[in-house]
């Protein structure tokens, strides 16, 4: 177990840094909002009450409604109403 | 003092840490390197520099290199007009990328540069957000539009609305816009890429006409360059000589200074450290690794001090013309470098003291290896020299050529000749090969180099030999890595080591926690070695570091197979939950036990339980929480579950019933630790209750594990259930003859004169037959502690004998006559036995 541990510790210095922007979806349906990330653009649906992880490297957010907002890594985007609000 | 069962796997035996060759430097190197235009040579000090931002980034974080510096909250206004000139920047680097199609470095630069205003876009997007929040809290508080047949709001209120929306709008459109030019950035980037890789392609495989190379024409260009870079830097000496010999005196004095400061100041520090000691026969890996650490790195160190202060003060004197400073530059960033190679070869061939050696070859093997792999270094050192000079001197392409031409033959036979390098042995002491998997592409990469030197692919020639000697060198250098973790993973070692003998000293550290350490410390420097060899094996291929960190988060955050994804970040964030939450439960389940119900007087079965089932849900709560932290949805393990279930279910079919008996009988307590319990045939005292079977100890100390479905489904007797109140009864016959009465009060007598027999409730002596071998008693006490019922009887049986002796009572017994068949029976059948017992008295 003791072994275990210490491995694993060690591990966890490697993934340290894996941050990246999120967004949650507080409404009761699903919403697809569009992501230009680093010249390409995609969209990302996201279902109700869900949260992802996306855009490690900051990014364009299109909302439902059509607003749009610019995301860093440590943003956290939230939907609800079909509009966004970033944190 | 090679171990012959550790295969020697050290590539080409030296190592080349400070190059992180690639395209992330200002003027760069292309990858063939002898076109006509000017190319600079790649500068190892700016490689360092790099190396070094490289470790400080890794430890940092990944995302450390992204600064994010967000203007203050500047108005709409201005935000447009930097997108304005952001557009404009735009245009103008897509027109220099059309005009630089053909140098490799500017498209590098143009890159970086399209990188970092892609990142200011969306800075400056960024920056519109206050407004935005400030914009949609107002909107929220005027609330929505009155429908109809409602009455009509104020005016104001409405025209407010109308402004803020529009507003609202037109950042929005600002912020499309941005969006568009990044788009168009990112698909320039990936122009320039494209560019970069056609260039590339196109100079690898460009084939010269050596024969313009071999004339005896070069031999007088060559003359004739040679008297020009001389009369160059005797111009140069000369103008500084007489007019700044001051300066120049003052910057070697300063230079000096700080070498020697760093040689002295090193030389106190690890003083035993930096000479490897020919009296210790056969020291620890950890100490020639650390020996030979520091050997190569203080002089080598020292020696970049020198000639980088040097380089420093004497622009900073302002004495160098910008041809000599590009020489001289690349001159001293060569020898600096050779001489770290040197050095880093002698501590790990280590030729003249074997018990020293770091890698496991034989001695001449390690003569020849440092022999090769300093002229290596030497011959290729010299090619990125003169690849300066050329460029700097403007020289002709015949001479550029020929140059190229020896350097990469020269490098390639010395390929081949480390590749046949017979450094091992073999049990019988004779000298072996590498292992053919290192040895066979190494000597075929050799024979690749020459040959495409000489049939005059000169760029892909120069491109093997550099990218062997790089990439090899980093290999090279990983492997030591991996052999200095393997030795402080082998038990006791790290234990013997400096660091270890601190801990045990300081801290006071067990052995088998210092080997735990020891493990530990491995894993982690094979990861540190894979985390920096690995990007610096990409980088020198020509990857960008961005592209390598982007690649590297990928893989860890999401590997997708199929339909199937799973995340390593996940899994070790699952294992590193579950396990916080398993040691979570043992302190609680051991601060409940120790605190709480210590004090409420609890009795230790009661505790038992609770303690266990604190422990058994703890684990199961932690398990799903670490799943689910995972991101392995349980759904999916429900459908598994659900097919699987009807198999599972038959056969642990009993584990199952053991396991709910066990929590039935932990609830409902119909026996605890420590009582005495009779179940299936055997009686003893309770040592453990666990999930599916219960410990019991006989009187002859045999632990009898009896599984718990037996003691829920089968009758089992406790003793001491409610308390160790016990009766006990003693039988003894009479003889016909005695008064029955008189043997009564007796038995009565003996029994209250014994101290451990209860008065209440009171012994009771019962004559329970009349048989026919005589007058049946049986003697009822009452003990206090059912323990002391054998003893009690071992009492009462010798009391009943001397107290019948003393009064004369028989006690009577039935009797046998045993007949034998003797040897002088001779087949004969013996005689009949009596028809009838005879009572005896």
């Amino acid at each position: 177990m003791n072994r275990l541990g210490t491995a694993t510790l060690a591990l966890m210095a490697a993934t340290g840094g894996a941050s990246a922007a999120s967004a949650v979806n507080l409404d009761k349906e699903p919403r697809t909002i569009v992501v230009t990330e680093g010249g390409t653009r995609s969209e990302i649906t996201i279902g109700a009450g869900e949260s992802i992880q996306f855009c490690p490297s900051g990014c364009f957010v299109t909302m439902p409604n059509g607003d749009r907002a610019a995301l860093t890594e440590a943003d956290v985007l939230e939907i609800s109403d079909g509009g966004g609000r970033v944190r | 003092m090679p171990d012959s069962r550790r295969q020697a796997r050290a590539g080409t035996g030296f190592r080349l840490p400070q190059r992180p060759a690639g395209p992330i430097n200002r003027g760069s190197k292309s990858f063939a390197g002898c076109a006509v235009d000017v190319i600079a040579a790649p500068s190892p000090i700016s490689r360092l520099a790099a190396l070094v931002f490289l470790l400080l980034a890794l430890l940092a974080g990944w995302p450390g290199a992204q600064a994010q510096v967000l203007p203050t909250a500047a108005p709409f206004a201005a935000q447009r007009a930097n997108l304005a000139a952001y557009t404009g920047k735009t245009d103008d680097l897509e027109r220099q990328m059309r005009a630089n199609a053909e140098s490799d470095g500017r498209l590098a630069e143009i890159r970086n540069q399209l990188d970092a205003l892609s990142r200011e876009i969306l800075a400056s997007s960024v920056a519109l957000r206050p407004r935005i929040s400030e914009i949609n809290t107002r909107l929220d508080q005027i609330g929505p539009p009155p429908g109809e047949g409602q009455p009509a709001e104020p005016e104001a209120l409405a025209r407010e609305r109308a402004a803020l929306q529009q507003e609202k709008a037109e950042i929005n459109a600002l912020i499309g816009e941005a969006e568009a030019l990044s788009i168009r950035i990112g698909a320039l980037t990936e122009q320039v890429a494209q560019m970069r890789r056609d260039l590339f392609a196109s100079q690898l495989w460009r084939r010269y006409d050596i024969s313009s190379a071999l004339n005896a024409g070069v031999v007088a260009d060559f003359a004739r360059e040679a008297q020009a870079v001389y009369n160059r830097f005797s111009s140069w000496l000369s103008f500084a000589v007489r007019y700044k010999l001051s300066s120049v005196a003052l910057a070697g004095f300063f230079a000096l200074l700080a070498a020697t400061v760093l040689m002295v100041g090193g030389r106190r520090a690890f003083g035993r450290l930096l000479e490897a000691d020919p009296d210790v026969a056969d020291p620890s890996y950890l100490t020639r690794l650390s020996v030979a650490f520091w050997s190569t790195l203080l002089p080598s160190l020292a020696l970049a001090v020198l000639f980088a202060a040097t380089y420093f003060f004497l622009g900073y004197f302002n004495v160098l013309r910008p041809d000599i400073a590009q020489i001289l530059g690349s001159l001293f960033n060569v020898i600096a470098t050779v001489y770290f190679i040197n050095r880093l070869a002698r501590a790990a061939f280590s030729p003249r003291l074997p018990g020293w050696r770091l890698v496991p070859v034989d001695t001449p093997g390690a003569w020849k290896l440092y022999y090769l792999v300093s002229a290596t270094s030497i011959v290729t050192g010299a090619d990125f020299v003169l690849t300066r000079v050329n460029s700097v001197m403007g020289s002709p392409l015949s001479l550029t050529i020929a140059k190229t031409l020896v350097a990469t033959v020269i490098v390639g036979i010395l390929i081949v000749l480390i590749g046949s390098v017979k450094p091992l042995r073999d049990a019988d002491g004779r000298a072996r090969h590498w292992p053919a998997m290192l040895r066979y592409p190494l000597v075929a990469l050799g024979l690749a180099t020459i040959a495409a030197a000489v049939l005059g692919y000169i760029g892909l020639a120069r491109f093997i030999s550099q990218q062997i000697v790089v990439t090899g060198a980093i290999l090279a250098t990983m492997y030591l890595g991996h052999l200095s973790a393997q030795a402080l993973a082998r038990l006791g070692a790290f234990r013997q080591s400096t660091l270890g003998r601190g801990l045990e000293g300081r801290f006071k550290v067990d052995a088998g926690m210092e080997d735990q350490i020891g493990l530990a410390l491995a894993i982690v420097i094979h990861i540190v070695v894979l985390a920096i060899g690995l990007p610096l094996i990409l980088l020198q291929w020509g990857f960008q570091w961005g592209d390598i960190t982007t690649w590297a988060l990928g893989i860890a955050r999401e590997i997708r197979v199929g339909s199937i994804s799973f995340s390593l970040v996940g899994i070790v964030t699952g294992i590193v939950v579950f396990l916080i939450g398993y040691f979570l439960t043992r302190w609680f389940q051991s601060w409940l036990d120790g605190s709480v119900l210590t004090r409420g007087r609890v009795d230790v079965g009661v505790r038992n339980s609770i303690r266990t089932v604190v422990g058994y849900s703890g684990v199961a709560v932690a398990a799903l929480v670490g799943v689910s932290a995972a991101g392995i949805s349980l759904s999916s393990l429900a459908l598994i579950a659900g097919g699987l279930s009807l198999g599972i279910g038959f056969g642990l079919q009993n584990i199952v019933q053991n396991f709910v008996s066990g929590l039935i009988l932990l609830a409902e307590r119909p026996f605890k630790v420590g009582d005495w319990i009779v179940a299936g045939g055997t009686s003893g005292i309770v040592k453990k209750i666990s999930v599916r079977a219960t410990q019991i100890e006989t009187f002859q100390r045999q632990m009898v594990i009896l599984p718990n479905s037996e003691l829920i489904n089968a009758s089992v007797g406790n003793w001491t259930h409610r308390n160790r109140l016990a009766r006990t009864e003693v039988r003894v016959t009479a003889a016909y003859g005695a008064d029955a009465r008189a043997v009564q009060a007796l038995l009565l007598e003996l029994a209250r004169a014994h101290p451990t027999v209860l008065k209440n409730p009171e012994p009771f002596a019962a004559l329970v037959d009349i048989s026919n071998v005589g007058l049946e008693f049986e003697l009822r006490v009452f003990l206090a502690d059912v323990y002391d019922s054998g003893t009690v009887q071992n009492d009462l049986r010798f009391a009943m004998l001397e107290a019948f002796a003393r009064e004369g009572i028989a006690i009577s017994y039935a009797a046998r006559q045993i007949y034998q068949a003797g040897p002088e029976a001779d087949g004969k059948a013996p005689p009949a036995a009596p028809a009838r017992e005879t009572p005896r008295s």
